[in-house]
């Protein structure tokens, strides 16, 4: 009974003087901030590539000593089959580099798919079976943090401060105030268009639409012309690609779900019935039920469904991910005989673009990526998490070289003091287009971080789509019903 | 036979004989309704992952390639080692599932089918209740005991899981068989000396095989194909059964097509070879179980 109670007390300290340390450790890590975002431009981007040095190990040496001895439990979403080779490679580069840097630190680390993290990690929460550290997309902290079950976490444990990030991206990881985890990636997405399309149909193969009008008009010109469609309109219910696609527009001119793309949002006022949300839907029912210049499939499409006619010279343009030019020319490569030809061919037609603008020059896209999260022991597995083995690892893997390598073909580093390195640098030289899709990020807008964000990205949003574009509501009907939803769940009516 | 008597034979002949072609030609339209998606399935395992993205698709791939198989099968590379991990891991919760369901089930649909007892045929509905639910709506209460009991994360919750849906269906399949075994094959082995087990043991056993068979062959297929518990109830990798691991072949932004077409084709192949070595008996459970004497 003695020993026990010891054995309780023991580790009670322990824990108290671990979570103590994690809380006050001296910024020691801390890189001089030689990073303006004010200045951000694809030639800002491209010159201040290459230009500083950094050693995780050292850096990270510092915050959490080089010969600790623990142990950590980490899930993720690493590279799957159908990613780059070099993902791959710069994956196994960094378990092999944190096992040099810090050899007595044992991890266990277990990589889910991108669809399963999410359900697994809540089912894991409830059997008492999670890991210590989790990276999720984006949003995903929110609910978690809602619930209790993530510890506090700022740039501060881990020898970093708040000007090492993007303010989105650490705004998307603070929930009442309070910082629940750190940005790992951060990525806009960008127009993507065929240009041999945009050259059949008489348009300058070189210049995407500079507006969302612009967008209308190309899409109705490709489709009049070559009979195929011009924009790819994705608007699945249920489906976070829809979202992801939609908000830029309803941005652009003005609108919102709630006041996420004002200067300072409070995620209390409804904005989806306003002007710019309504012309921006009206825009979307023009392209689908009046020119008919999008897919016929647009309300069962996710963005998977507009890949291959994409590919195949048949449809104009479409919001895409950063990632797609890296897929497609790891595709190409991979590609034999006859189809190495034909694969040669679509990537040299492949041109990124910024996201168009509203009609008063508003360019906004979603602020993607995604962000590191330490869970609350009563929740992990054996019901202990070793807290300096846990700073180790989330300041190794958000140091600027590995914020950056593992973040090689679709993303950014979350560490802004990655863009100095030799790795952004060779990212720049050798991904075409990655300047234009880095180039959005300071028009990137995070999704409301409020626990019903889900709800009213993926429910809310797509059903009044599919309302306008069906015709089972009149454009400023589907608006207010959107808007009645979205009030009922934030006033405590819904959510998760 | 008069004239009018031969023309309408003729013309039954040739009504009979429409039909007989109407069905064959439905047979055959069902036939392809079925086994196309699997030809599809396969002709995509050839492709590469640029030819599997054509539009209009390629019926044949111009290059057709077996890398996508031998990536699963090479255990010295990461997609190969946990493909055949995941493999094991399904033939070993299938197998041990389709052990546990008959050996439990034997002994309960005999005494269904046999003895007669208070409540019998409410204790009977009692099991057949359990399948009359959609299974998701015991995902949460299982998933709540399996954490009680420690399991969640081992192979021991899925089978578990697996003989809660399964049991109930073997159990009623062989019950019909039982009542189809004359009762008085056991009587007269009573009368030459045996008892009661031996003669089940000897006389309905060996009767019943088809019925067995066919019941392993369902109990077999359920938890080899079964994927929302194995999805809610594993988090582990080398835990996984199949139908979960081969959501690997799905990233953030893309698929790896013929991957997953090559994964899904093996999957496959057990079950196909397991149907066609015992279809006999399968066929003659389902006729024989289905009439009574």
């Amino acid at each position: 009974m003695h020993t026990n109670t010891g054995r309780r007390l023991l580790g009670l300290s322990m824990a108290v003087l671990s979570a103590a340390t994690m809380l006050t450790t001296a910024t020691t890590a801390s890189y001089a901030q030689s990073v303006d975002l004010s200045k951000w431009s694809p030639e800002y981007v491209k010159s201040i590539a290459g230009t500083k040095q950094f050693d995780a190990a050292k850096d990270c040496g510092a915050v959490v000593p080089n010969d600790y001895t623990g142990s950590v439990s980490y899930w993720y979403t690493g590279p799957f089959e159908a990613d780059p080779q070099i993902a791959h490679d710069q994956d196994k580069a960094f378990w092999e580099a944190f096992k040099a840097a810090y050899p007595n630190i044992t991890t266990e680390v277990q990589s889910i798919t991108y669809n399963e993290l999410l359900d697994k990690f809540r089912t894991s929460l409830l059997g008492n079976s999670a890991p210590a550290v989790i990276r999720l997309q984006i949003l995903g902290g929110v609910e978690f943090a809602a619930k209790g079950y993530l510890q506090p976490l700022k740039p501060e444990d881990i020898g970093l401060t708040a000007a090492d990030f993007w303010p989105g991206a650490l705004k998307s990881v603070t929930y009442e105030g309070v910082t629940y985890g750190l940005p790992t990636n951060n990525e806009t997405m960008a127009l993507i268009w065929n240009a041999k399309v945009f050259k059949d149909a008489g348009l300058d193969p070189e210049n995407p639409p500079a507006t969302w009008d612009d967008v209308v008009a190309y899409s109705k010109t490709i489709h009049e012309k070559l009979g195929i469609p011009g924009y790819g309109l994705v608007a699945k219910q249920n489906a976070g690609n829809t979202p992801f696609r939609f908000m830029p527009q309803l941005w652009a001119y003005g609108g919102g779900a709630l006041d996420e793309a004002s200067a300072e949002p409070g995620y209390k006022d409804v904005w989806i019935n306003n002007e710019g949300s309504k012309k921006a839907l009206q825009a979307a029912y023009q392209m689908y039920a009046v020119d008919k210049s999008v897919p016929t499939s647009a309300l069962t499409n996710t963005q998977g469904e507009n890949q291959a006619p994409f590919i195949a010279g048949k449809l104009g343009m479409m919001i895409a991910h950063p990632a797609e030019y890296a897929k497609m020319n790891d595709l190409a490569s991979k590609a034999t005989g006859t189809d190495k030809t034909v694969a040669d061919e679509v990537v040299a037609n492949m041109r990124y673009g910024l996201i168009p603008t509203g009609p008063d020059g508003k360019r906004a896209v979603v602020f993607g990526g995604s962000n590191i999260h330490v869970v609350k022991p009563e929740f992990v597995q054996g019901g202990k998490v070793d807290e300096q083995a846990v700073k180790a690892l989330i300041c190794f893997w958000d140091s600027p070289e590995w914020s950056t390598k593992l973040a090689w073909v679709g993303s950014n580093p979350g560490n802004v003091n990655g863009f100095l390195t030799d790795a952004m640098k060779e990212r720049l030289d050798t991904i075409k287009f990655l300047d234009v899709t880095t180039s959005m990020l300071p028009n990137g807008i995070p999704f409301p971080v409020i626990p019903q964000a889900p709800e009213i990205m993926n429910i809310i949003v797509p059903d009044m789509l599919q309302n306008a574009l069906t015709g089972s509501m009149t454009v400023d009907q589907a608006v207010e019903d959107a808007a009645t939803k979205v009030k009922a769940i934030v006033d405590g009516g819904g959510g998760i | 036979m008069t004239a009018m008597e031969m023309s309408a034979g003729a013309a039954k002949r040739r009504g009979a004989g429409g039909w007989r072609w109407s069905g064959r030609i439905f047979l055959l339209l069902l036939l392809g309704f079925t086994v196309m998606p699997m030809i599809w399935m396969f002709i995509t395992s050839l492709k590469t992952g640029f030819a599997a993205m054509q539009y209009p698709p390629q019926w044949w791939p111009a290059e057709p390639t077996l890398e996508n198989y031998w990536r699963l099968i090479d255990p010295s590379g990461n997609v190969g080692r946990d493909f055949i991990q995941y493999f094991w891991n399904s033939i070993w919760v299938s197998t041990l599932t389709t052990i546990l369901a008959v050996v439990v089930a034997v002994p309960a649909a005999y005494a269904f089918s046999r003895f007669r007892f208070p409540g019998r045929n409410f204790l009977f509905f009692a099991v057949l209740l359990r399948n009359m639910f959609p299974a998701v709506v015991f995902l949460v209460p299982l998933f709540i005991l399996m954490k009680a009991l420690g399991l969640v994360n081992t192979h021991g919750s899925l089978i578990l899981t697996y003989l809660t849906f399964g049991l109930p269906l073997a159990i009623w399949l062989l019950k019909g068989f039982y009542d189809n075994i004359p009762v008085q094959l056991e009587q007269a082995a009573r009368i030459d000396g045996a008892t009661r087990f031996q003669a089940f043991l000897l006389i309905v056993m060996p009767l019943s095989t088809p019925g067995i068979i066919a019941t392993s062959i369902y109990s077999f297929i359920g938890a080899w194909n079964e994927y929302i518990y194995a999805y809610t109830f594993l988090t582990r990798h080398d835990q996984m059964t199949l139908p979960v691991g081969i959501q690997r072949f799905f990233s953030e932004n893309a698929t790896d097509w013929p991957g997953l077409m090559a994964a899904t084709f093996m999957m496959s192949i057990p079950v196909v070879v397991l149907f066609l070595v015992l279809q006999r008996y399968f066929v003659r459970a389902l006729t024989e179980g289905a009439v009574k004497h």
